[in-house]
């Protein structure tokens, strides 16, 4: 009937059947049990820490219009800012 | 096939509303609508789910892929696509206008929501797209202020569509009932109004994709 359902992202109202996409949590619990031979996903964010910021609507829209014109990823757009701050004031980049 | 992008960064503005019955005036005059709802409220949806996915279908997409969804669509036989924007979403308002033959933003005709538009307009100039604002919500006669908003928007750099979507209850009820105002209420105002913006769309797609191929 439906012609287009299967080009959702979340499956529309039916049954909880879904097989779930291996949750972190289970796959750590798997990768303990056969020691470190399947080490789990890598995550980006691991050691890293986050910057947050609260800018006008009219600044964040220019970063993502920016980020996308260029195909970089709003975080590359904003290393990249940061690294050309820090030569600016004279620090050394860190790039990454 | 058309694509609509239906942006404003002002919440309350009417996109939801506009989104669901301009595909309906689409698959009323005879194409296979869809609506790419790619707010994370799922507005668009929740109406799509109430009316059990009769047409035109709402489908959800995160903003990456929007592209992919309209191709896939395409490729499914969708003539007329509308991709409703959640406010302030500045990748999704960018990837919709992207992907867009025409962008319409809707807009209260208010002093406070039409200093709002100013970062839409700059959205859609990036892109270089064609875009009108659509006045909703407004009162149905007031050809005065009508011609003042006109005006205000011009000074923004962009026109103003030449149909509007006064207020009307049929709105809400249609909406409550999971149904669009021309199932609504066939004969009334507001089915009638619809159907000319989109008569004027498809119009205006053409001449400019015409116009684009000429050039």
């Amino acid at each position: 009937m439906s012609r287009f359902a299967n080009l959702a992202d979340k499956p529309k109202a039916s049954p909880k059947s879904q097989h779930q996409p291996a949750a972190p949590g289970n796959e750590e619990g798997a990768a303990a049990t056969t020691s470190v031979s399947t080490p789990p996903k890598s995550n980006s964010r691991v050691g890293r820490k986050a910057i947050a910021a609260y800018f006008t609507p009219e600044m964040s829209l220019a970063m993502h219009v920016c980020a996308r014109k260029y195909g970089l990823s709003l975080q590359e757009l904003m290393a990249e800012a940061f690294d050309d701050v820090l030569r600016k004031y004279g620090q050394s980049p860190v790039g990454e | 096939m058309t694509i609509i992008a239906i942006v404003s960064q002002k919440g309350g503005s009417g996109k939801t509303t506009l989104s669901v019955n301009l595909a309906a005036a689409a698959e009323a005059a005879g194409a296979i609508a869809l609506i790419i709802d790619t707010d994370p409220q799922a507005t668009a949806s929740q109406w799509g789910a109430w009316r059990a996915d009769k047409a035109p279908e709402v489908i959800d997409s995160a903003p990456p892929r929007i592209q992919a969804k309209v191709d896939a669509a395409a490729a499914q036989g969708a003539t007329f696509i509308v991709i409703d924007t959640p406010p302030h979403a500045d990748s999704a308002a960018s990837r919709a206008v992207e992907v867009a033959d025409l962008v319409l933003i809707p807009c209260r005709p208010s002093a406070f929501d039409l200093a709002a538009i100013k970062t839409t307009v700059s959205l859609v100039r990036l892109f270089d797209k064609p875009a009108y604002v659509v006045f909703t919500a407004g009162p149905p006669h007031a050809p005065r202020m009508y011609e003042e908003a006109v005006e205000l928007v011009r000074g923004f750099g962009i026109e103003a569509c030449p149909h509007i979507l006064p207020d009307r209850a049929v709105y809400r009820h249609g909406s409550a009932a999971g149904a669009s105002v021309i199932e609504f209420e066939p004969e009334g105002k507001a089915a009638a109004e619809i159907t000319e913006l989109h008569l004027w769309t498809i119009a205006h797609v053409n001449m400019s994709t015409v116009a684009h191929e000429g050039a």
